[in-house]
């Protein structure tokens, strides 16, 4: 007997809707039994890792400092995921923007500069799309996969990081341990509040979300680059430039990954250490596809990722289980959350012998 | 459903005392006390010898004490919310055991002055942020001496994590450890950038062992250095824990840390209620380093004259600093009759003759 998958030719709405609600429904049953097998109150710990994290308005702020880096960046990917491009290297993009921005930040002649923090903006932004733009370029001009490309940039970045941290950015009074001085008030973003480390960097995600239901919706760009993602053989047909949809689709996401690793260095962070991020830039591409690529999905996708990592460490605190244990709950989450969908989209069957 | 929500009417009750109105709700006689480790619990290393400190207080306290562990917060921007529940939650007491944690624990400490931090490592200190580390350079000075004795090629091999002083430190310590017992010992040095990375600390030791070393020592989280010794059948030290398991030939000793007198003490001041922002810096005197039992393949004769050693380092008769000691370009750094002041210590980022490597 043979199986085969393949799309489904319908999908009920009804499914469609269920279909996370019986996720969710799926993972918090078993990560309730895991929890008890390993002798934990089932249902308080689910309370602890769902609802404690953001019972206060301290606890919904550090929400949104975790959610906002994952939207930025999981809009900017989006748009090149509907064309069919893969830029799987965010978290290199990230670490340049990040870099970029510290650069211009610590040794501006102007230390004091009320436009400081503008350039670190713009150089966050351009450090991300110079170093998504390698990939396009090698794409659009080698056909070289950028899935492979950007994803190698990232350990590339890594190394400048780790070779800037620990050499010439260094940070004279840090006794040679590896992390740059911290950045001078002029390039460190207020918080909104100073109780909470939320910062303007929400504006911005809003913004970013507006800016590619436009881009997505509205705009005839946009539609080009959708085709070409549906359908490449009808978009060519159609006369729509392949190269610029490369293009395109990595440099939005490279720009969003370098804006967000601007808000973290000028943000929570206020200076470079040799990791400066949780894994965001791979996070997000997880974000975009909870998100159904669309900004709705990706703000929700966002917030629902980052209350997991909350939970991860709501749990230790409170109940003291285990941080790998956390991330076996986070892990069966996310497979029960694609699973559903792709099982709303696509069906198994059997394959007929033909004789 | 009912308790989990009184719990967590509890939590935002007590973080709503500890952020605003610290007379209305007070803990019991419990005093909770939290720990925040950058990397993964594991069964030996870093991690295990900071586990250890705290259950020399949970030993000590037994129930007057509640203790919160949080593991692997790899990045600061999730280390200072930690820290901030943590100290929201109505933790008195809270350890900090990376390097990488000082900057967020800088940022919270000023919020909750009624909280006693205390970072392990750190160089940074607040009214309320104390530091605790521990003199690496007085162990692997004897390691040093033990390996000077034992090598057959004079040649010595060290892994290190990060190019940092204490790290830098401890490696020139073990190779002038050598050279007291033969002063042609040289030191081949390799730092990978890392405290975990089996992998490459592998490829190190082997790179290592190839250039003639026959003594290994690594200033990891790993016992690779030792495990690779006892393979390839020549010596090594461990550090951090004892190692002997992964070496049992191989390990001619350990450079154990053992926090707990840290721990205990700044325990005890918040329990007393006299805590102080302190630095705590020692080594043999106060047990913080330790020297794990010397194998057997050393002579006996060479045992007793190492533990009179720890004894005379302890005491304060002998110095591992002590000069004349050059630097790798033949520039005398320590004077004859003096020795190392403790802030050249503190900030040591220069090889010693002998050792070959870079600071990279």
């Amino acid at each position: 007997m043979q199986l085969r998958i393949e799309p489904r030719v319908t999908t009920s709405i009804v499914i469609q809707g269920l279909a996370p609600i019986i996720a969710v429904t799926m993972t918090l049953v078993l990560g309730g039994i895991l929890f008890a097998a390993m002798g934990y109150p089932p249902l308080e710990t689910l309370w602890a890792f769902f609802i404690e994290p953001i019972s206060t308005i301290y606890g919904a702020s550090e929400l949104l400092v975790k959610a906002v880096p994952l939207v930025i960046i999981a809009t900017g990917l989006a748009i090149g995921f509907r064309a069919n491009i893969w830029n799987i290297g965010a978290e290199g993009q990230l670490t340049i923007g990040a870099i970029a921005a510290t650069g211009i930040g610590l040794y501006f002649p102007d230390q004091q500069a009320v436009y400081l923090l503008a350039l670190m903006f713009l150089a966050g932004c351009l450090g991300g799309l110079f170093w998504a733009g390698i990939a396009a370029y090698l794409r659009a001009r080698f056909h070289t996969s950028e899935i492979l490309v950007t994803l190698m940039l990232t350990y590339i970045a890594a190394l400048i990081l780790s070779w800037l941290v620990r050499g010439p950015w260094r940070d004279p009074a840090g006794f040679n341990f590896p992390q740059t001085a911290l950045l001078p008030p002029a390039g460190l973003i207020d918080p909104i509040d100073f109780a909470y480390r939320v910062t303007g960097s929400v504006y911005f995600a809003i913004f970013a979300l507006i800016a590619m239901w436009f881009f997505v919706a509205r705009s005839f760009q946009g539609y080009k680059l959708a085709v070409g993602g549906a359908a490449p053989r009808a978009a060519r047909y159609a006369g729509f430039s392949e190269k610029s949809a490369i293009w395109i689709g990595l440099l939005t996401g490279g720009a969003a990954a370098g804006i967000a690793g601007f808000f973290e260095v000028a943000g929570p962070l206020g200076q470079l250490s040799p990791i400066i991020s949780p894994g965001y830039g791979f996070a997000a591409i997880i974000v975009a596809f909870i998100g159904r690529l669309h900004p709705v999905g990706i703000l929700l996708g966002g917030l629902f990722l980052a209350l997991i990592y909350l939970g991860g460490e709501s749990v230790q605190l409170g109940y003291g289980i285990p941080a790998p244990i956390t991330r076996v709950f986070q892990g069966l989450l996310l497979f029960f959350l694609l699973a559903s969908e792709f099982a709303v989209s696509h069906r198994i069957v059997r394959v007929k012998e033909a004789h | 459903m009912k308790q989990s929500r009184r719990t967590f009417m509890q939590g935002s009750a007590a973080a709503v005392a500890a952020l605003g109105f610290p007379n209305i709700v007070r803990a019991a006689d419990v005093i909770k006390i939290g720990q925040v480790n950058a990397s993964p619990a594991a069964e030996i290393g870093w991690s295990k010898q900071h586990a250890l400190g705290i259950d020399a207080i949970k030993a000590k306290y037994g129930d007057r004490v509640e203790v919160t562990v949080v593991d692997s917060i790899f990045v600061p921007q999730d280390a200072e919310r930690v820290f901030r529940e943590l100290a929201a939650k109505g933790h008195k007491l809270i350890f900090g055991t990376s390097f990488s944690l000082g900057t967020p624990m800088q940022k919270v400490a000023p919020r909750f002055p009624d909280v006693a931090f205390e970072h392990c490592s750190g160089i940074v200190h607040l009214k309320n942020l104390g530091t605790f580390e521990a003199k690496y350079y007085e162990g692997m000075y004897v390691a040093g001496v033990a390996a000077g004795h034992m090598s057959k090629t004079g040649r010595l091999g060290f892994v290190g994590g990060f190019p940092i002083p204490d790290i830098v430190g401890p490696a020139n310590a073990f190779l002038l450890g050598a050279q007291s017992v033969r002063s042609d010992a040289t030191c081949d040095v390799v730092f990978l950038n890392s405290w975990f990375d089996p992998a490459k600390e592998k490829e190190a030791a082997l790179a290592l062992l190839a250039q003639g070393a026959d003594v290994l020592v690594g200033m990891t989280d790993t016992g690779v250095c030792v495990q690779t010794a006892q393979e390839k059948g020549v010596l090594s030290v461990g550090y951090a824990s004892d190692l002997r398991t992964f070496g049992p030939d191989s390990q001619l000793t350990s450079v154990v840390l053992d926090w707990s007198s840290d721990y205990l003490d700044a325990a005890s001041g918040v329990v007393d209620g006299d805590w102080t922002s302190t630095v705590r810096w020692s080594g043999f005197k106060k047990g913080v380093v330790k020297m794990a039992p010397y194998n057997d393949v050393i002579p006996a004769d060479v045992r007793d004259k190492l533990t009179k050693l720890e004894a005379d380092i302890a005491s304060g008769a002998t110095h591992p600093y002590a000069g004349e000691i050059k630097d790798a370009d033949g520039n005398i750094r320590v004077a004859a009759g003096s020795v190392l002041p403790d802030a050249d210590i503190r900030s040591f980022n220069w090889l010693v003759a002998g050792m070959n490597g870079s600071l990279g």
